[in-house]
């Protein structure tokens, strides 16, 4: 609660302040937020961080959202294989988006790679020069690069949720009817959901399909959207008709494993 | 990952290419034989990228494949600073048995050989694959007589309707008039072109429209089929690198193809037809009447095999050729040796 907030209107009732509150808090939030974006990273080596520096630097490359989802998974996956401890987590972020590139047919240079990775951990740093520890830099994606696809057996094409979800989306839009989809982003939100669960490493924990399925009724919670005509579901849940098995408490489990990919977030702590 | 190396007992050594290394070699656990090819990691002096490219797709687009027309990927492993992928073994390839006089081809042996092809080939397209290299070289063939479709170098996804290829694919003597154009989305047609080509080269014993540069190929293909129109081909004159031939009439099939009958000469019409959207798709070109009508495919292990394969098989293995072409970026038309 801010007690400086200056309640413009007098006439408001004692529980529109309530929300007028709430609203102030989230853009104090806000503020300090865009404060505290950039991100230190040679503070940190969890996961979460980590992930964080997979997304800035694919960004700033340009790749494809499909490539750093791959490469935000490839890494997680090698560190469920691995030890933690073992590897400098931010070679393993760097090469993961590399293979990522190859996997995907979204090619990036090899140079550009270790430039944005090398700035984006040492930030103001002029680009590397064509020397020893360019090479050794060079060497080191090269070996990890392997490294990682034997430690994943070989097995680097991950089975994404967003083609589920695109697919479940577009199903949900005519089930809705453009007019009453228009009033929410839902595709947005869903997608955006989805992207920042590949900060966590429960993604790999959950089939693609579910995946997408609680992204979307974690939106639909959000916004308090319900699905409409169920009644002409015979009482199933909209989510059983994409996937049978799917229990309401399964799908709140993933639901929760998604907001708590959030806690991790420094800046939202709340202290 | 020792274990591995040991695991695959090498029996010989097949050849070797700009990017791999082939062996024969024996599966110690099962007690088959195998091809290894093991993929060269480049040095520092040739910038080091890393795991190759072309190997990469071969890994993880045949890891999610299987089917009998397909070459199998049975393992893949890393060793120190390489890394290995287990094939089947296959004896030799469609090339060498065109170009192999000794070998007479009936009308059942080409039958069963298309069978096979666009069987694989309905799989490729039914998983959203586009081979994008088909050529006689890369339909390889056992001592068992199963042909498999090889070589997934080029291969890739399609279905991503702002998916932009690349024109540049395929051998030229088997590329489709619209890549010849430049077109940047294309589909299936391409390979359906391709396997037109090869009926063709089965049929001739020759390659059917050996262009000598992309102009010489387009101008080969409008010679034999007729120069397309805005009528036959829609939207023809939009692709990026279009340019007006002079109207030839085309040459009947009839009399290229002179000991095919009907059903043949229809198959062939419809795989050979300039505009893409016409063009069959392998489930249509299986239901044609060619394929019921007799005389009935070979059966695969009476189909014929060079001399070599049959009487020799240990002391003197067809070169696997194939496998290690596959890795030369091998899309460039090879010389013919007559």
């Amino acid at each position: 609660m801010n007690p400086t907030e200056p309640t413009s209107n007098e006439t408001l009732s004692s529980k529109m302040k309530d929300v007028i509150d709430v609203l102030a808090m989230q853009r104090e939030k806000r503020n300090s937020l865009q404060k505290s974006i950039i991100v230190d990273y040679t503070k940190a080596n969890d996961s979460f961080t980590a992930s964080r520096f997979i997304f800035e630097c694919g960004f700033k490359l340009d790749a494809h959202p499909l490539t750093i989802a791959t490469a935000a998974t490839l890494y997680h996956r090698f560190f469920k294989e691995g030890d933690q401890e073992g590897y400098d987590c931010y070679l393993i972020a760097a090469t993961c988006l590399y293979l990522a590139g190859k996997v995907k047919d979204n090619p990036l240079k090899i140079r550009d790679v270790m430039n944005v990775a090398h700035n984006t951990l040492h930030r103001g740093s002029q680009p590397l020069e064509l020397g020893d520890q360019y090479w050794s830099m060079r060497d080191a994606i090269v070996q990890a690069e392997l490294l990682i696809m034997r430690m994943l057996k070989f097995q680097v094409t991950p089975e994404h949720p967003h083609r589920y979800m695109l697919h479940y989306l577009r199903s949900l839009q005519a089930w809705f009817g453009e007019e009453e989809w228009s009033k929410y982003p839902v595709a947005r939100t869903s997608m955006a959901l989805l992207q920042d669960f590949h900060h966590s490493t429960a993604i790999l924990d959950y089939p693609p399909n579910l995946i997408a399925i609680a992204c979307i009724n974690l939106t639909l919670q959000i916004y308090g959207v319900v699905v409409p005509l169920m009644d002409e579901c015979d009482q199933q849940p909209w989510f059983n008709v994409f996937c049978k098995e799917l229990t309401r408490e399964k799908l709140w489990e993933i639901m929760e494993k998604i907001m708590a990919a959030y806690d991790e977030e420094p800046e939202t702590r709340d202290n | 990952m020792t274990e591995k190396l040991r695991r695959y007992e090498k029996i010989d050594f097949l050849g070797e290419g700009q990017f791999a290394t082939v062996y024969k070699a024996r599966d110690t656990e099962t007690d088959s034989i195998v091809a290894v090819k093991k993929i060269k990691v480049g040095s520092r002096a040739e910038a080091k990228d890393g795991i190759n490219r072309t190997a990469l797709r071969e890994i993880k687009l045949l890891q999610e494949l299987k089917h009998d027309n397909i070459i199998g990927l049975l393992d893949v492993f890393g060793h120190k600073s390489n890394v290995s992928l287990v094939f089947d073994f296959m004896d030799t390839d469609l090339e060498v048995i065109i170009k192999d006089s000794n070998i007479v081809l009936t009308s059942a042996n080409v039958k069963s050989y298309m069978i096979q092809t666009l069987q694989g080939l309905e799989y490729l397209h039914f998983n959203w694959i586009l081979h994008r290299d088909l050529k006689p070289n890369n339909l390889l063939v056992n001592s068992s007589g199963v042909l498999k479709i090889g070589d997934f170098g080029l291969a890739k996804f399609f279905g991503s309707p702002n998916r932009i290829y690349t024109h540049q694919v395929v051998t030229r003597w088997y590329r489709a008039p619209e890549l010849l154009y430049g077109a940047r989305l294309y589909g299936t047609g391409v390979d359906m072109w391709a396997i037109g080509c090869i009926l063709a080269e089965l049929l001739l014993r020759l390659p059917f429209l050996p262009g000598e540069s992309d102009l010489d190929q387009l101008t080969r293909i409008f010679q034999t089929l007729g120069t397309p129109s805005d009528e036959t081909w829609p939207g023809m004159t939009d692709l990026p690198d279009f340019i007006q031939f002079k109207p030839f009439p085309g040459t009947p099939l009839k009399h290229i193809f002179t000991a095919a009958g009907d059903d043949l000469l229809d198959l062939i019409t419809s795989l050979l037809n300039v505009n893409p959207l016409e063009r069959c798709t392998c489930d249509q070109a299986l239901q044609m009447p060619y394929f019921s009508n007799k005389p009935p495919p070979t059966i695969g292990s009476k189909l014929p095999l060079p001399m070599t394969i049959r009487k020799e098989p240990e002391e003197k293995p067809s070169l696997k050729r194939k496998l290690l072409e596959s890795m030369d970026g091998g899309s460039l038309a090879k010389r013919l040796q007559f």
